[in-house]
């Protein structure tokens, strides 16, 4: 038969005839170009720009604090629209009332539906693709030193499909105009809300991802920097998540009855099984996380022993009169700790048993009772022959993020008093002498006043001692030393000193440090 | 819209399968068509959501809550509430019902004013008692403003898409909320939430925009649902 002109098919081209696109192919760029997805995404990646953007980048250029806080917040400005945009996708046969008519399809009802899934996910992963790379190409353009840190990544990434499932089943099973708000704001109370519900360093509910680090102690500056990032928590919630993911997809598109052949109903049934087996361990598994000393969490199961060496750098030093070296991924601190710590070190540089070297050292990391985790140096203040101060800086001790002038303050009133003391022996049960000398030298380098007494009483103490945190008391921060006026006489002792010359000073202390340490120096011996 | 579910209106005359009428009485033609209209736009099982909205508000409100989910929690399930109300906006009918009837904008008024009510009646009585942080004007005032949010998401996006504003909304509040310990904090009135319960900018604001979303969703109604996605 020979069609009229007007109703002949138009012929395929030789091109398209010899590669014809495969039907899966097809159907999936239908479900892409018909999504939900897109018209929300603008909406989350706006969201993102406003709440994590904009916050990430005013934080340190070090890859682990912005890969953790870019994954808390990623996760929970995509979670609600993912998950409320996969609800309406879920629900649109029974909205649209065309179930009963695409039973009679060609393709079985769990491919379509799959593809409707694949598309919102893919929508998804792209807005957090794009979302990940702003972030990680605007920290390469700062960081000092390291990489990306993919695990975070992979683990945001993952979590969209899973949140995409989660909607994608809700609006299936209960297809109605209420679904999607309510699975959104289920989602996000789960996702943010959860988080109340963990109690120390060991708790299932580390399984969120929108945990990306031991939650009392959040993205931490001090943390894998000297030693590597342990992913033993991302392997845990990359294994929840795919698990999640593979159950509910196969559950609620393969399982039901009309779904396919019987062959393929099996083959779900095995795949939701393997599923839930997989989240379920993780789960399990994250519930043996603990915190390391390095701040981070290890599960026994997953962990590499090859974590927990250190990582191999070279300092980056100040040319201040004792070089002040830090960790290359602090390089950005290094002129607030030499402006901060360049005039205490004016003033000792030379002296016998001055510290040849002041280096930025690790910190050491303890879980205690409840949410409370404390934060100390790793090893002796001093240490080696020649000495070498070993420095914490502020912003290893957690809490807020300071400004460069809340550093140099920070370290002028801390670290300056704690290095002179190291020098005059300045600890608990020191002479007079000693506390007069180490406030005339403070005072000559312009510490402030009201570091005097702390450094006096235990500046030495003052590196070492643990800082506490805790969620409740997250921001604040100990101060570590011991308060206290100086005597009035060994104040006047220090103005007297303070008021040398200062090669008058140092000549003093070449001739007599020995004895001073020794306590044998009595006030009144004081030039 | 189902059939059955008309075929039975309040007080109206069901018939039973036998082909005998169980009432005698109709019900005035008013009523019938008035809750004719609620079921079309789902009010009954918006007013299921929000009655469930307060039972889990009720419930979470026994559990012990740090100063964050204490702060946050009244908020998440005020976003809920409030975002059942536009979605009791879309219209299953369209065009027709448009040119075809003539009360339209005071039905649509009438219900969204009533189920703001009944959202905020809802959630107050579900803190009475209890530890509600911000109290009952934090409530009327986050109520109200998220519910003229979506009713104007309505307006321009359809009701199906309109829960997408009160979501984004709910993110920005609990952001704000944050940052009061972790500064710079947001003060801005249009972010009411974060603002204290007598601050009047914020009511001031929260109420502006209920009175604008009231506005346009009476005037106009809900976008038609026919170039809507998915």
């Amino acid at each position: 038969m020979i069609a009229p002109q007007g109703l002949r098919a138009r012929q395929p081209s030789r091109g398209a005839r010899r590669w014809p696109a495969p039907a899966a192919a097809r159907l999936m760029r239908l479900e892409l170009r018909h999504n939900a997805m897109p018209w929300l995404l603008p909406l989350a990646i706006a969201l993102f720009g406003v709440l994590t953007y904009a916050k990430t980048l005013a934080m340190p250029p070090l890859w682990h604090v912005r890969a953790d806080y870019t994954q808390s917040g990623l996760v929970l400005d995509f979670a609600t629209s993912v998950a409320g945009a996969a609800a309406w996708m879920g629900s649109r046969e029974a909205r649209r009332r065309v179930t009963d008519l695409l039973e009679t399809v060609a393709r079985p009802r769990f491919t379509r539906l799959l593809a409707s899934w694949a598309a919102t996910s893919c929508w998804a992963v792209a807005g957090c693709v794009l979302c990940l790379a702003a972030v990680y190409w605007a920290t390469s353009l700062r960081a000092s030193w390291g990489g990306p840190l993919w695990w975070p990544a992979v683990v945001v990434v993952a979590s969209m499909p899973a949140f995409a499932a989660l909607g994608f089943g809700a609006g299936l099973l209960v297809p109605s105009r209420f679904t999607a708000p309510v699975v959104t704001i289920a989602a996000f109370f789960v996702v943010a809300l959860s988080t109340e519900l963990i109690v120390g360093s060991q708790s299932y509910w580390q399984i969120s991802p929108v945990v990306s680090a031991p939650w009392d102690v959040g993205a931490d500056p001090g943390v894998a920097t000297f030693y590597p990032y342990l992913p033993d928590l991302s392997i845990a919630q990359l294994m929840f998540l795919a698990g999640l993911t593979v159950a509910v997809v196969a559950a609620v598109t393969g399982l039901p009855r009309g779904s396919g052949p019987g062959g393929l109903r099996v083959a779900a049934a095995i795949a939701a099984t393997a599923g839930l087996l997989a989240s379920g361990t993780a789960v399990a598994l994250a519930g043996t996380g603990t915190l390391d000393a390095h701040g981070m969490i290890a599960i026994p199961a997953l962990h590499d022993a090859a974590g927990d060496r250190p990582l191999r750098f070279t300092p980056v030093c100040s040319r201040t009169a004792i070089p002040v070296c830090l960790n290359p991924a602090y390089e950005a601190y290094l002129p607030a700790a030499a402006s901060a710590l360049g005039p205490v070190l004016s003033e000792i540089a030379g002296l016998p048993g001055a510290p040849v070297r002041v280096v930025q050292a690790a910190a050491i990391y303890r879980q205690g009772p409840g949410n409370h985790v404390s934060i100390s140096l790793a090893g002796p203040v001093i240490s080696g022959r020649p000495p070498v101060y070993r420095l914490l800086l502020p912003d290893q001790l957690g809490g807020l993020q300071l400004s460069a002038g809340q550093l140099t303050a920070a370290l002028r009133s801390g670290a300056g008093p704690s290095i002179v003391a190291s020098v005059v022996d300045n600890g608990p049960g020191a002479s007079a002498a000693q506390r007069a000398v180490a406030a005339g030298l403070l005072l000559a380098a312009r510490v402030p006043y009201r570091s005097l007494a702390a450094g006096t009483v235990s500046g030495v103490v003052a590196q070492g001692t643990p800082v506490s945190r805790s969620v409740q008391s997250r921001g604040r921060r100990g101060a570590g030393a011991g308060q206290g006026l100086i005597p009035a006489p060994v104040f006047a002792a220090a103005l007297r000193f303070k008021a040398l010359p200062a090669s008058v000073r140092r000549a003093w202390l070449v001739r007599n440090l020995g004895a001073l340490r020794a306590g044998r120096i009595a006030l009144a011996r004081l030039p | 819209m189902s059939s059955h579910r008309l075929a039975s209106p309040p007080g109206g005359t069901a018939v039973r399968p036998s082909g005998v009428p169980l009432r005698s009485r109709p019900a005035p033609a008013g009523t019938r068509l008035a809750w004719l209209y609620l079921v079309s736009r789902r009010v009954p099982a918006a007013a299921a959501v929000i009655a469930g909205c307060a039972a889990g508000l009720r419930i979470a409100l026994i559990a012990h809550w740090d100063a964050y989910g204490a702060l946050q929690l009244p908020l998440v399930f005020e976003t809920l509430a409030a975002a059942a109300v536009p979605a009791c906006s879309a219209s299953p009918f369209g065009e027709p019902e448009r040119v075809a009837v003539r009360r339209l904008p005071w039905l649509r008024l009438a219900t969204a004013l009533a189920l703001s009510a009944l959202a905020a009646g809802a959630l107050t009585a579900a803190g009475t008692g209890a530890q509600l942080s911000g109290g009952t004007l934090d409530v009327l005032r986050n109520v109200l403003g998220i519910v003229g949010l979506g009713l104007l998401c309505a307006a321009a996006v359809g009701a199906s898409l309109a829960w997408a504003g009160p979501t984004t909304y709910l993110l920005v509040g609990v952001y704000a909320l944050y940052t009061q310990w972790h500064g710079p904090a947001l003060t801005t009135p249009w972010v009411w939430p974060a603002r204290p319960p007598h601050d009047v900018g914020a009511a001031l604001y929260a109420g502006l925009v209920f009175v604008a979303g009231t506005a346009v969703i009476t005037v106009r109604g809900a976008r038609d649902p026919s170039g809507e996605r998915g």
